[in-house]
């Protein structure tokens, strides 16, 4: 399959789209954000400077998830009272899309399950249950993070947001789950909390003296 | 590693108590004597024994 | 336009320690966690700034005792734990209270930029590797209060009031000296459980015990560590001394023992070769009054002779002068017994002293043939006694068996004081001290 390549609108420079399935990407010379119609490349934003984070997980960085390998295709940045956390954007091998959360060293891998009754923002509380494909979750934690940027592909639209409103939630197995609350409709992530080791990464950030 | 030095020494003690009891030997003190003459079997009163000049316990609570 | 490298790069820069300096005194600060800190010391004029701030605003300065203790792993160490290089980025000092007295612990923060944060936490030589839980433990409040964590059970231990007193170099979080919080400690040795609460926030850790000799290699520190005093609250028992192991040996000796009893009881042959009934006329003895008996063989290998002697007295005495003499090698033993028997009533009942039988047990006789020669005595106004006198050969000796079950069993015991007077030391500085009188609280 050949890779579609196209223009950035904004300053020429050649963009690279490595999966079919992305929609967005962010040009890395100009930082426009560009969205991909039936024709061409649209640009819709521009990211400003991204802050600088800890996390050892970059672009390209490869794992391994279910014995399936995954490569790192893009992020959304957050910013909340703990610091700084990322959405990476990761593809598997078979196309698939999934995101996996990296906040102050916890990891998460978990995937959009669309067709559930998700409740609307005014209805969540912590320790509310809901039980979703045979399991049960409850929220453990509801926060309101502030949308930092975006980098690399993304499977959807995603820009200049401001504040977003997250739930998170558990199950007493080590499922997780999280309510995105970013757009008018909830998007239900379904997924499990995964170890650090167990992702062997490979292709980290390199830190320096480390 | 203490079980092991105890099982040893278990075994030791075990050991000990089956060689007390396989050649008789005992708690009480026993004085032996020796070349007790044949003639003692005719008069046993020649026999001088070590208790014999003991004062003995006479009785009473 | 061809693809060549961007002029500007947009990518984050390679992350690099970051140099400042300190806003109070000019003082170098080193950034080591790559934009995780949120907290560093000026190691010249201990101002806490605020690390993600671009100015490094000033937040507490406090003041350093002269001659407050140094880290005993400098900061900026690294070293290799459980297979992960750590560099040591952060340190405190807290204390607790109790009873006007206080207790310093210290703590040391070790960052990896892959792996994250752990703890080294170090109280009087005694040293714990500490992470955050990433599951929360459930606490069950009984008699004893305790917490479940990932399938072991920890026993409350203390909870206590802790004061920060000193902090140098660099923390993810706010950190102020006089700062407060509650923490409460749960032990399941090795493993500790460490809650704490304070200025709205509960964090779990969970504490893994780890010998002061392993800190030293793994950060190749100079020099020997300090000696630990006392028992430290997650120190494990040392492994020497295991009273369940203990118990089991003895229990296997044990029936070792009775087996031995057994066979014994089954092969000695008890053989009685002599037995005979005497009476001791009544009145002063007139000439001799010693004889000897006829001759029995003594069989088998060297082995013990019982000789029993039983006499029908009341509340008086006889005494007989033993001596078993070998026939052949005219080698004897010589011997005596006493036999005595009182009764009566007094004001508290019936009462009974001494017995009517005696046995002795004559050892190691080789085989052969033997007599008994014997001298009765009795008191001067005796009545008729009448007295059988009994010889078996080989008889097994269970007094023996005694001793030996005692002998097992001593070391047991004294393995069992050992752990007990462990454990006391350990739970002596905590909530719940063992007493002589074991009142659970």
């Amino acid at each position: 399959m050949t890779q579609p390549i196209a223009n950035c609108p904004n300053c020429g420079a050649k963009i690279v789209f490595q999966w079919s399935s992305s929609v967005q990407t962010v040009c890395t010379y100009c930082k426009s954000i560009l969205v991909r119609t039936d024709v061409d490349l649209k640009k819709v934003g521009q990211v400003a400077d991204l802050p600088p984070d800890s996390s050892p997980i970059q672009l390209n960085t490869e794992g391994i998830y279910h014995n399936k390998a995954f490569v790192v295709g893009g992020r959304i940045l957050y910013e909340y009272e703990q610091g700084g956390w990322n959405e990476w954007h990761i593809v598997m091998n078979d196309g698939a899309s999934a995101w996996l959360s990296d906040a102050q060293a916890e990891y998460a891998i978990s995937c959009s399950t669309p067709g559930l009754r998700l409740p609307a923002t005014s209805d969540i509380r912590v320790g509310q249950h809901y039980n979703w494909n045979g399991q049960m979750y409850t929220i453990t934690v509801i926060t309101t993070a502030r949308y930092r940027g975006v980098e690399g592909e993304l499977p959807f639209q995603y820009w200049d947001k401001d504040y977003v409103t997250f739930a998170d939630l558990r199950s007493q197995t080590g499922k997780f789950a999280t309510l995105d609350y970013s757009d008018e409709q909830p998007v239900l992530y379904l997924g499990e909390f995964v170890e650090f080791e167990d992702l062997k990464l490979k292709n980290l950030r390199q830190f320096e003296g480390w | 590693m203490f079980s092991h030095v105890y099982l040893i020494y278990g075994f030791m003690v075990l050991g000990l108590v089956g060689m007390a009891q396989y050649r008789g030997w005992s708690m009480d003190s026993m004085n032996e004597v020796k070349n007790v003459p044949r003639s003692i079997r005719d008069n046993p009163g020649a026999y001088r024994s070590i208790y014999s000049s003991y004062h003995h316990y006479t009785g009473g609570k | 336009m061809s693809a060549g490298q961007p002029p500007l790069s947009t990518q984050p820069a390679k992350p690099q320690a970051r140099a400042l300096h300190c806003p109070q005194c000019g003082g170098a600060i080193t950034l080591r966690s790559f934009q995780q800190a949120v907290t560093v010391v000026c190691e010249n004029c201990h101002s806490i700034l605020d690390a993600k701030d671009p100015t490094l605003k000033i937040l507490q300065q406090f003041r350093a005792i002269t001659g407050e203790l140094k880290p005993l792993i400098p900061l900026g160490t690294r070293g290799k734990l459980r297979g992960t290089d750590y560099e040591v980025i952060g340190f405190q000092r807290r204390s607790i209270e109790s009873d006007g007295v206080r207790y310093d612990w210290h703590e040391y923060l070790l960052f990896n930029p892959y792996k994250g944060f752990r703890y080294l936490s170090e109280y009087q030589g005694h040293w714990n590797d500490i992470t955050v839980c990433k599951d929360l433990p459930v606490v069950r409040s009984a008699m004893v209060s305790s917490a479940n964590y990932l399938g072991e059970t920890y026993r409350h231990f203390q909870t206590a009031d802790a004061t920060t007193g000193y902090v140098i170099g660099e923390f993810p979080w706010q950190v102020r000296v006089g700062e407060r919080a509650i923490v409460t400690d749960y032990v399941h040795p090795p493993h500790l459980l460490s809650c704490e609460a304070g200025s709205g926030e509960t964090t779990w850790s969970v504490g893994e015990y780890i010998y002061p000799q392993e800190i030293w290699k793994a950060f190749n520190l100079p020099g020997k560590p300090p000696e630990p005093v006392g028992v430290f609250e997650n120190q494990p028992a040392p492994s020497k001394v295991s009273v369940k192991q203990a118990f089991v040996a003895f229990l296997a000796l044990s029936i070792f023992l009775l087996g031995m009893m057994a066979l014994n009881d089954m092969i000695a042959s008890k053989d009685p070769v002599f037995t005979s009934t005497y009476h001791l006329l009544p009145g002063t003895p007139k000439g001799e009054t010693s004889f000897v008996t006829d001759v029995f063989e003594l069989k088998g290998r060297p082995s013990n002779v019982e000789v029993k002697t039983s006499a029908d007295v009341s509340n008086n005495w006889i005494y007989l002068n033993y001596a078993l003499i070998n026939q052949d090698t005219g080698r004897a033993w010589d011997f005596g017994r006493e036999v005595s028997y009182y009764s009566g009533r007094d004001s508290d009942g019936s009462w009974t002293e001494g017995s009517r039988r005696d046995s002795v047990i004559v050892p190691s006789v080789p085989p052969g043939h033997y007599y008994l020669r014997i001298e009765p005595e009795a008191d001067a106004r005796h009545p008729l006694i009448s007295y059988t006198v009994s010889v078996r050969r080989d008889v097994p000796v269970f007094k023996f068996y005694g001793y030996a079950w005692l002998a097992l069993f001593l070391p047991v015991l004294y393995v069992m004081f050992k752990a007990l007077s462990f454990e006391r030391a350990r739970w002596a500085e905590s909530d719940h001290p063992i007493t002589l009188q074991t009142e659970s609280d």
